[in-house]
């Protein structure tokens, strides 16, 4: 663990919108391959933002990003689709196309490599479809391989985007507060399955997440972000008040003492 | 209020200087508006011209207008109303451009010179209307007998056309639906380059999203009825020119409406989609095009049922359709005849407005 070859690295991260919302600040990071990375912060801390340059969702306005070697910060066109399709991002609102069928949207995971003609007409290889199935039934899903997104919980939702990520058949993972907008009761399901991503499929994840709890039970290593800086970077046992403090500010309260 | 910032206070002096121009522009507009009503008022009561004098006084106005009288008073006064609205109280361009002096806050209408010069405003403007649209309320009151012949018509409808009004009836439906039919792709097409949260990416899409959008509002201008004369020059007199004209209209009022249901689509499934190495057009096809099926298609019918009740005056110009037999015997005064016709009209827009809206609910 943190012994691997760099996933990551990103060097000097700046991102300033529209002239004058400074989001990130001079950002340095590397994430191993292999680890979970917990991403902490305060809501506009900029832990989304940072997700988001990393797969060039938003480009960034300064500094440069590698992932396993290859800049993306620099990639254009083909070569920056072929490497998003090693990157899968999981993100709050699972972002799933609602109105289409759970397979569907599971083989949307595909995309980067399907055919585009067969895919505008929404058609993907029998093989493909079998390995969403089975993933479907491997996030527990079996029976809703034809429901319609929409008529799903939130939590399944979110469990289809993980199949969808699988199905990318990616080296990274960036989950954006992926249980955030879920039912408290229904989070460690959801974090089990981005947990055996990590250490069943070896993937390498990013996960933002604002639940000191859930960082303690699941990340391999921690960074804190505030106010667009990287301001704090250890491991899951080492975050005590005092980091604590730092991170959400002196006038911040601990929801759960008991577990620091 | 004691312990708020003022508005005006929280300003850059450079916004301030901005709204006050605004004030001025705005005011000087105003004055001249009334000073020229006020003038063709005078003149068209003042005796010296009869009823007929109307146009002459209208004339000598746009003289005035010209040699810049009026325009020059009307801008005296709007910068004295600007610099002394300590006393005057603020002008109708400075509550415009930047909000009421803090002072007047809570005031009536009737305390402030603003409001007197905005009712006197109104009262000109309508009385200017009065005159130069000609109202004639004696005619409108006593001469209903001339008219007589056409409600008689109405109400005793001639079958003598009902086949061939019956004809043209379905002629006029079937119009409309290839006009609609012809508009749907185009304007799906360009929905998309007019949409302006899918035409961010480069200088290039941004250009090709101010002149799609430029261009629809121009064409969305002209009226069906002068695109059915330019049509029917081109194709002929018949129902082919009208399709033409409604399928042009149709197509910019459809992009219009397209586009923006793309620019309030929740941006989520598209970045999901994106993120997966996905191609521009895989992103539109999985990330746009299911948010934005349903409410397109209810614009779609909508718009049909707009193209209904065009496409049966489109035929007065020689666009097809049962305009087309219903002009000539609104000009012979076959009243009975065109009884009947609009009697037709009015009940297939009415059935159409009907199962537009029921289709339109089961959509959406």
């Amino acid at each position: 663990m943190g012994s691997g070859a760099e996933a990551v690295r990103i060097e000097g991260l700046s991102k300033v919108f529209d002239e004058r919302v400074r989001a990130l600040s001079n950002i340095d990071l590397v994430v191993r391959e292999g680890e979970f990375l917990a991403v902490l912060g305060l809501s506009g801390s900029g832990k989304s933002t940072l997700l988001r340059c990393i797969n060039r969702l938003i480009d960034p306005t300064g500094g440069r990003i590698w992932i396993d070697g290859e800049e993306i910060t620099a990639a254009k066109g083909a070569q920056l689709r072929r490497m998003r399709q090693k990157i899968a991002m999981i993100f709050q609102q699972f972002n799933l196309v609602r109105r289409h069928s759970v397979i569907l949207n599971v083989l949307t995971g595909t995309l980067g490599r399907t055919g585009i003609a067969g895919s505008l007409l929404l058609r993907f290889p029998q093989e493909e479809r079998r390995r969403a199935v089975a993933f479907l039934e491997r996030v527990g899903l079996g029976d809703h391989v034809e429901a319609r997104a929409d008529t799903l919980s939130g939590g399944q939702q979110q469990r289809v985007a993980i199949a969808r990520a699988l199905m990318q058949r990616p080296r990274l993972v960036l989950a954006d507060e992926p249980v955030a907008s879920l039912d408290p009761a229904l989070r460690h399901s959801v974090m089990r399955h981005i947990e055996a991503l990590n250490r069943d499929e070896g993937l390498t994840v990013l996960c933002s997440l604002h639940d000191i709890d859930l960082v303690k039970a699941y990340a391999t290593r921690v960074v804190a972000l505030r106010a667009g800086r990287l301001v704090w970077a250890g491991l899951p046992e080492e975050l005590d008040m005092d980091v604590f403090h730092e991170i959400y500010g002196e006038d911040a309260e601990m929801a759960s003492n008991a577990s620091l | 209020m004691a312990g708020e910032t003022p508005l005006a206070a929280t300003r850059t002096p450079w916004e301030r200087a901005v709204g006050r121009l605004k004030a001025i522009v705005i005011d000087t507009v105003l004055l001249a508006l009334a000073l020229a009503m006020a003038e063709f008022l005078a003149l068209a009561f003042s005796g010296r011209r009869g009823p007929t004098g109307m146009l002459l006084g209208a004339e000598e106005i746009l003289d005035l207008l010209h040699y810049g009288w009026i325009a020059s008073l009307a801008f005296a006064g709007a910068m004295v109303w600007n610099l002394f609205e300590h006393f005057l109280g603020s002008s109708p361009g400075r509550a415009l451009a930047m909000g009421p002096r803090e002072a007047e806050e809570g005031l009536e209408w009737h305390e402030t010179l603003r409001g007197w010069f905005v009712a006197v405003l109104i009262e000109l403007t309508f009385f200017t209307g009065w005159l130069v649209t000609e109202v004639d309320l004696g005619s409108f009151l006593t001469k209903f007998s001339k008219a007589s012949g056409i409600v008689r018509g109405l109400v005793h409808p001639s079958g003598a056309v009902l086949h061939q009004g019956l004809v043209l009836l379905v002629q006029t439906i079937f119009l409309a639906f290839m006009a609609t039919a012809f508009a749907i792709p185009v304007a799906f097409c360009l929905s998309f380059l007019a949409a302006r949260n899918l035409t961010r990416g480069s200088a290039l899409s941004r250009a090709v999203y101010l002149v799609t959008r430029t261009g629809m509002n121009f064409t969305r201008a002209v009226e069906p009825l002068v695109w059915a004369l330019i049509f029917i020059s081109w194709v002929g007199i018949g129902p082919f020119a009208g399709v033409l004209a409604l399928w042009v209209h149709s197509v910019a009022a459809l992009t219009k409406l397209y586009s923006e249901q793309i620019e309030s689509i929740d941006p989520g499934p598209v970045d999901a989609i994106k993120a997966t190495g996905a191609r521009t057009l895989q992103v539109l096809r999985y990330g746009v095009v299911p948010q934005v099926i349903p409410p397109f298609l209810s614009f779609t019918i909508y718009r049909w049922d707009i193209n209904v009740r065009m496409s049966t005056i489109i035929g007065f110009v020689g666009g097809g359709g049962i305009g087309y037999i219903l002009k000539p015997r609104v000009d012979l005064g076959e009243w009975g005849e065109v009884g009947t016709l609009v009697l037709l009209i009015a009940v297939t827009v009415w059935l159409m407005d009907l199962v537009s809206a029921k289709i339109r609910e089961r959509i959406v």
